[in-house]
């Protein structure tokens, strides 16, 4: 009270302009904590309900299975007064033991049982393979650009294209892949095709990365080196390549989890909704890139989609879904984490 | 000194022969291999172009061909009296709900028992049902003439189907089998007399159908209140006006004529404006963009409509108000949620979020809100939700980095004119930056539009024009999207089928469009950057 009576003489009175002030900064600090708040939302009750599938109370308290199997259909009966539940062949051994279980009313949930192994395996053939051609292009690609090319007409329409391919629409990607690949190439649904549409669609994120890190090589690097003789070739190899690699590494990571996360290029171009065999399991070395896989991203969808939603197959697509947010969520944080390093490693 | 001696070079400037391979030195060589790379980058875009334009353009073609089947056939003739059906039936809704709002008043304002409220409605059954039924003669002549102009299609498609055989046989040469695949030309004209034949009657039923609903209407039952009178007699002038159409639909059947050739620009407009995508039909298929645009349309808008002040927002806040602490925390996170799967995030909309909105919508203290409550678990509202969380972090930090770019002196300058810290940001740096928030939001849109499993698991799927007549609750409704119709439907079609390549037509216009969203977002920056000097 006493501070109102008789306030200091420095002491900002309260104005409608402050009051004003106030009220804005809050609802921007509240925009913020919104995004935050819906972010932590979706991703807390998916690790909530998923983590139940991946984790098991005994131990070695993780789900062993989940990670190693196949994915099968879940049988759900009322035998001698217990429910019981039970992946595809479990259940078909149970039959040849009590021929009798054959005629009880039994719930078939597909996908249900099993794991996701090979969807992982695809992902990550998937990834990998399409990283390279990514990475091989656009590293090169990044090079001309930053270290021959001198700024002209076709220059500025190289870089347009890159620009503009970055913001094609994935689907619209898929669509290509499906026309030239499968289609006009005739690869039909594979690896292959998967590899080369995600790798376009990616490389211009890869572009931008190789460039922004080349470009923060000094060019007093570049100078000294010409100037004690070396070619253009010795002077990129030996004294700009090894600074900027890092850099370049650690921006194509987010590339990485671009091309994990994406369903709709791999729809038509590589994913099958399921598959028996493993993808080694071949019978000569080149059908290895002539063969779809199974896919996470492309699981998800089927198992969100083609299933319905009840206590039984929750289990499956919470921890598909777990599974593979973990691994977008490690790769990407691992990008933002190392970007961050890197910017105080090197300074010139 | 001899000349041979000035001649050689010396030894000093070349040690050694420079290695070339095709006229090029190694450097050189390098130098193409790696601008062959960058290359790269224009040959996808034009290789998409030419793919996408090699498997869509055949569409027009045949498009063009199912259109004149469509005439020929005389599917077109009997639409137009189904028209006429049509119609009928949307006032014979008309009156139903009229029926339903006279039960409310019955029961709710007047507290009678659902069976005296029936009671009291008798009168009005008895004219609806007399009005509802004088539509008869009408609805048996089109089931008739249906079955016969589907049997004439159906003619049309085999002897195609043998073509197609004998064709495919001639390029085996296998000539002596492909002479024996019997082909009997389709003679639209004969076909059609009986079809044409039946225009007497028609005539006739139209002047009987016509007599009926002017008895039925002249015998309308009042309303127990003004506000439904008013909707009775509404009900009564559209009457009038369904009726005075008449002798135009009598005119347009008259003059119809299987033999006006399809114009070429009409396979293109009725792409673009058609308002119908009906496939896989007994019917006739129709290939109209315009419900899909719609439905992204939409989508976007309501995905915009909630990420662009989030957005702008936070990176306002995070720029400009925010501690270091806070900033250092933040714009990761926030960077982390653009790394969010969208097919996850389609999931969270199926399982959790579609329910959580649904039962928000049902609560009666939020009844106010336009379109709640809803019924349908997945809409456009679920679809736009999520996909503002996919939208917000490119917003955030495009916006953030234009909020970045302006000059620090601006700020100073402000300041020291006694501007407050709200003034400065509203006044000074928001209108340096627009520029940059604007591309920001295109490119945030350009994100959105092309999106692709949030909208196919969330936004519903039903291939509609939603209904603007309910104002705003028409984001409660579902639709369908470009980019989700061609996820759904490119798995089932026929390789090179109309619908296939009208698949990829929809591929084009989504590309086109969003090199239009880039082109436009770059234009705005250059041209309304704010010189620094």
């Amino acid at each position: 009270m006493a501070a109102l009576v008789n306030p200091h003489i420095f002491q900002t009175r309260p104005s409608a302009a402050r009051r004003w002030e106030r009220a804005c900064f809050g609802l921007f600090g509240a925009a913020t904590y919104l995004v935050l708040f819906c972010g932590a939302a979706v991703f807390l009750t998916i690790v909530a309900k998923g983590s139940r599938t991946i984790f098991k109370a005994e131990a070695p308290f993780i789900n062993t299975t989940f990670f190693t199997d196949a994915p099968e259909s879940l049988y759900v009966f009322e035998w001698q007064g217990k429910k019981l539940e039970m992946g595809d062949r479990e259940h078909r051994a149970f039959i040849e033991q009590h021929p009798d279980a054959a005629k009880v009313k039994t719930e078939s949930y597909i996908y249900a049982a099993g794991g996701i192994f090979p969807c992982i395996v695809g992902t990550v053939l998937l990834v990998v393979g399409s990283m390279t051609i990514a990475l091989v292009l656009g590293v090169c690609a990044a090079v001309y650009l930053n270290e021959y090319a001198r700024d002209g007409a076709f220059i500025r329409f190289v870089r347009l294209a890159i620009l503009n391919l970055a913001g094609v629409p994935s689907i619209v990607f898929g669509l290509f892949g499906f026309g030239m690949f499968v289609i006009f190439f005739g690869w039909n649904v594979s690896l292959l095709s998967g590899w080369f549409t995600l790798a376009f669609m990616v490389l211009p994120v890869i572009i931008t990365a190789s460039e922004e890190s080349l470009k923060a090589v000094p060019k007093g690097f570049r100078e000294g080196s010409l100037a004690l003789g070396a070619t253009k070739w010795q002077t990129i190899r030996k004294n700009v390549l090894p600074y900027a690699l890092p850099g370049i590494l650690t921006s194509s990571i987010l590339g990485i989890a671009r091309v994990a996360g994406e369903t709709a290029p791999i729809m038509f171009t590589a994913a099958y909704v399921v598959r028996d065999k493993l993808p080694w399991q071949v019978e000569k070395f080149s059908d290895f890139f002539f063969q779809g896989v199974m896919a996470l991203p492309y699981h998800i969808y089927v198992v969100s989609s083609k299933i319905p939603q009840n206590e039984y197959t929750e289990r499956v697509q919470y921890g598909t879904a777990l599974v593979f947010l973990l691994i977008v969520a490690v790769i990407a944080t691992a990008s933002i984490l190392l970007r961050n390093n890197l910017r105080n490693r090197y300074k010139w | 000194m001899e000349p041979s001696r000035a001649a050689e070079p010396a030894e000093f400037l070349t040690g050694r022969r420079k290695f070339h391979l095709f006229g090029l030195t190694i450097d050189e060589c390098i130098k193409v291999f790696f601008g062959g790379n960058a290359v790269v980058s224009v040959v996808v875009l034009a290789l998409i172009t030419i793919f996408l334009f090699k498997e869509g353009f055949g569409f027009f073609g045949l498009n063009q061909q199912s259109l004149r089947v469509y005439r020929q056939a005389g599917l077109e003739y009997v639409d137009i009296i189904r028209a006429q059906q049509d119609d009928h039936t949307a006032l014979t809704r008309y009156l139903s709900d009229l029926r339903l709002r006279q039960f409310n008043y019955f029961t709710q304002q007047q507290h009678l028992a659902p069976a005296e409220a029936n009671q009291r409605l008798a009168g009005f059954d008895e004219f609806a049902d007399r009005f509802g039924g004088a539509v008869g003669p009408i609805r048996g002549l089109v089931s008739d003439l249906t079955e016969t102009v589907t049997a004439i299609k159906d003619k049309f498609t085999n002897t195609e189907n043998r073509k197609e055989e004998r064709r495919q046989l001639l390029a085996e040469g296998r000539t002596a089998d492909a002479a024996k695949v019997e082909i009997t030309a389709v003679d639209f004209a004969a076909e059609l007399k009986p079809l044409l034949a039946t225009r007497p009657a028609y005539v006739e039923a139209n002047a009987e159908f016509a007599r009926q609903l002017s008895a039925v209407i002249a015998s309308a039952p009042a309303m127990p209140i003004p506000d439904l009178q008013a909707r009775m007699d509404r009900f009564k002038q559209l009457t009038g006006e369904y009726l005075a159409g008449f002798p135009a639909v009598e005119q347009k059947l008259k003059t119809w004529d299987y033999t006006r050739p399809v114009p070429w620009y009409q396979t293109v407009t009725s792409f673009i404006l058609g308002r119908d995508w009906v496939t896989a039909s007994f019917w006739q298929d129709w290939y109209g963009v315009i419900p899909l645009f719609i439905g992204s349309l939409m989508v976007s808008v309501v995905a915009l409509f909630f990420a662009v002040p989030l957005g702008v927002g936070a990176a306002i806040y995070i720029n400009q108000i925010a501690t270091p602490l806070e900033q250092k925390l933040i714009k990761p996170a926030i960077e982390f949620i653009s790394a969010f799967p969208s097919v996850v995030l389609g999931f969270f909309g199926v399982a959790v979020l579609g329910q959580a909105l649904r039962a928000l919508s049902q609560q009666p203290s939020l009844a106010w809100v336009p379109g709640f409550p809803f019924s349908e678990r997945l809409n456009i509202l679920t679809a736009g939700c999520l996909l503002a969380l996919l939208a917000v972090p490119t917003i955030f930090t495009l916006a953030e980095d234009a909020l970045n770019n302006v000059p620090r002196s601006f700020k100073e300058a402000s300041f020291a004119l006694g501007a407050n810290r709200l003034q400065t940001i509203v006044k000074i740096i928001m209108p340096a930056s627009l520029s940059g928030i604007i591309s920001a939001v295109l490119l945030g849109l350009g994100r959105v539009i092309g999106e692709t499993m949030v909208v196919l698991l969330c936004a519903g799927n039903r291939i509609a024009i939603p209904d603007f007549t309910a104002g705003l609750a028409v984001i409660t409704q579902p639709v369908h999207t470009m980019t989700g119709i061609i996820a759904q439907e490119m798995g089932e079609v026929v390789r090179g089928s109309i619908h296939y390549r009208a698949l990829f037509v929809v591929g084009l216009v989504l590309f086109f469009l969003s090199l239009l969203i880039n082109y436009v977002a770059q234009r705005i920056v250059r041209r309304y950057r704010i010189s620094i000097g």
